[in-house]
């Protein structure tokens, strides 16, 4: 009996710190013929998100371009302590570059500092952290990439009509940009948002509200998804009510199986990409090693727009 | 009427019979709260001036839309009567959709066969919940636990770890439209106006309510949940009767996942049926059934479950800020279980 309660907290803890074992990682990225100069750790947040998903890729693929690379994938699970450990153990492995996606700001903010005070280059993508202690920040602009989706849109219907906005978290910074840079961009219009539920980036939530926005509205013009999945689903909604030719749909993210996919199919009127920097990442890693440049403080990323027209040929950059 | 009992207790007697009758109903007041919340704070439409919530259409969303949660319920409620609970029920929603839709988009299976299928993985997960709760006598909590983890390991597994839709992978079977059993689940059926995914729901209340009130396994459930060693010492097969519990519950974990993977026509490894274990356990709770097991059944789950669906609804369609709805959903909830758990004084 005792040793099945043993048993059973060792299981319970396994369980707890994420399915046991220590954190996954995945070593040697790009094959090569083992002439590597450089080894670079590629700290994730959380692998579980396919935005995440897509950003690892897109290192992944960059480093195959240069066969001196080698990346070191580590996903914290969505743990600001993982990701902690992860900058201390590159550190310790004594890797040539870092580059770090953090889940959050204050929690990183030290041990990247560390690192980047101990002369390795770190890159900070997506999120940044507190003060000066890195080597340079690469990220996108929510409120920019709201309000092309806001001009997109009075382009679109004429400047006039009733739409349906599909929060993500409003809690979260992304969250707030991406509705803060849509009322800019439909500023001036007659455009006129009725229902703005926050469905927390869930596509679910997203169906449901948009039921509920189909039986309050006889006529809706447009829906204005903060991510692609929303946009989906509230198409999804509107088809199983036969309302899905009445209105518009737009979405961000652009990521390769979904909105650039729902894109192609017509499910999507629009998408805006929401660049991961995971190319741009491996090419700073490069041009601070080999070619010995200083880079800027920070990049950001333009954003791109897809639509029916340009999808095929790869969308169309928004300055 | 009894005429040796005295005029007093005649009376006393029909005021415990109006007490009786007042304790069934009590879940159905609660419901009906709830209700006229809705009616009262109901939007009304521009256009014709009725009430968007009283609309027979607003009425069938709310059925279709919690009918995921409503399935997870009634396998739950089986489980929650023998004293057990099954936390991998969310999990199992995940994997079922994804797995039913990587057989339909994926390699273009007809619907019955991948029905089929899938529904029977889910028996099976429940079989193997059963097997290591009795044979290997884990703790419910731990074994369904396990259960949770690597049902959804195994839905990332088989999807490569991205959702499963039309066009998302070259090899798919599926490139563009959907399946057509996808739309079949999803539109109303002629004459009768509701969803197979409403329907799958109704009836599952329906037979687990037969199941539950008039069987023998029913009784056997009650007896197991409220004392197990007397159930064991009166010859009852505690760990079949615990077993089959899990392979039910499996069942519809299963049905649920391929409703949601019909509903939002793809099948996502990561976000389908994350954390509605907890909600299919609160609506089994709140409707009344003892977490202790061998208290409550099928009609206070169908309520308890109404109630949530009907909360969600009336805070969606009013358009209530995210944080006024978390606390308003927590207030309401509290005031119909008191409405519904109040005992009257004997």
């Amino acid at each position: 009996m005792r040793r099945m309660t043993l048993a059973t907290v060792f299981g319970l803890v396994l369980l707890a710190t994420g399915c046991g074992g220590p954190a996954k990682e995945d070593q040697g990225a790009s094959g090569n013929g083992g002439k590597e100069q450089f080894v670079v750790g590629m700290s994730q947040c959380n692998l579980g998100e396919p935005w995440r998903q897509q950003m690892n890729k897109d290192v992944e693929e960059a480093a195959k371009a240069y066969p001196e690379l080698r990346v070191i994938f580590k996903d914290a699970q969505n743990k600001s302590e993982v990701q902690q450990q992860h900058v201390k153990e590159f550190m310790q492995q004594g890797v040539d570059a870092i580059i770090i996606s953090p889940k959050e700001t204050e929690p990183l903010t030290a041990p990247v500092a560390e690192a980047y005070k101990s002369g390795i280059p770190v890159i900070v993508l997506d999120r940044a952290v507190n003060g000066e202690d890195f080597t340079m920040f690469i990220g996108a602009d929510n409120v920019k990439i709201g309000r092309a989706a806001g001009q997109y849109l009075v382009k679109l219907l004429g400047g006039k009509g009733n739409v349906v906005e599909l929060k993500g978290l409003m809690t979260s910074e992304p969250g707030k940009d991406r509705h803060n840079g849509f009322i800019e961009g439909i500023k001036g219009s007659q455009i006129k948002v009725v229902f703005d539920p926050d469905c927390g980036w869930q596509e679910t939530r997203a169906m449901a509200e948009m039921n509920s926005a189909l039986a309050r509205f006889d006529k809706i013009d447009a829906v204005y998804g903060h991510n692609d999945p929303s946009a989906h689903g509230a198409y999804t909604a509107a088809k199983q009510k036969g309302r899905e030719k009445e209105m518009k749909f737009i979405g961000i993210d652009a990521l390769p199986h979904e909105g650039i996919n729902y894109v192609k199919q017509g499910i999507l009127d629009a998408t805006f990409l929401y660049p991961t920097g995971g190319k741009e990442a491996v090419d700073w890693v490069i041009r601070i090693l080999r070619d010995k440049e200083t880079p800027p403080k920070k990049v950001v990323l333009p954003t791109r727009i897809f639509t029916k027209e340009n999808v095929d040929a790869g969308g169309e950059e928004i300055p | 009427m009894n005429p040796q009992l005295e005029p007093d207790e005649q009376n006393r007697s029909r005021v415990r019979a109006v007490l009786d009758l007042l304790d069934g109903a009590r879940g159905v007041i609660a419901f009906l709260f709830v209700f006229m919340l809705g009616v009262a704070f109901s939007p009304v439409s521009l256009k014709t001036g009725h009430s968007i919530f009283l609309q027979p259409t607003t009425q069938l969303d709310i059925l279709y839309e919690y009918a995921e949660y409503g399935l997870l319920a009634c396998g739950m409620t089986l489980v929650i009567l023998t004293a057990g609970i099954d936390l991998a029920v969310g999990s199992l929603l995940g994997f079922a959709a994804t797995f039913f839709s990587l057989l339909t988009v994926g390699y273009g299976w007809e619907a019955l066969p991948a029905t089929g299928v899938t529904v029977g993985a889910g028996a099976l997960a429940g079989l193997i919940s059963g097997t290591l709760v009795t044979k290997l006598r884990m703790q419910p909590f731990v074994a369904t636990l396990a259960m949770m983890v690597a049902a959804r390991g195994l839905a990332k597994v088989i999807s490569g770890g991205i959702k499963i839709q039309p066009g998302a992978q070259p090899w798919y079977v599926y490139q563009a439209g959907q399946p057509p059993v996808f739309d079949w689940l999803t539109s109303p059926l002629p004459g009768l106006g509701l969803q197979p995914i409403t329907l799958a729901f109704l009836l599952t209340v329906l037979v687990l309510y037969f199941v539950v009130r008039y069987t023998t396994y029913g009784r056997t459930l009650y007896a197991v949940g409220g004392n197990e060693q007397a159930a064991r010492l009166s010859g009852i097969n505690v760990s079949l009767t615990k077993v089959l519990a899990y392979v039910i519950c499996g069942i519809t974990a299963a049905m649920a996942g391929v409703s949601n993977a019909a509903r939002l026509g793809l099948g996502d490894p990561s976000e389908a049926g994350f954390t509605y274990e907890l909600d299919a356990i609160a609506a089994v709770v709140i409707g009344g059934t003892s977490l202790m097991g061998g208290r409550g059944g099928m009609v206070f789950t169908f309520i308890g479950v109404l109630i949530i669906a009907y909360i969600n609804k009336i805070l969606s369609i009013n358009n209530v800020q995210e944080a006024y709805r978390l606390l308003a959903k927590g207030g309401i909830i509290v005031a119909a279980v008191m409405i519904q758990q109040s005992r009257t004084r004997r």
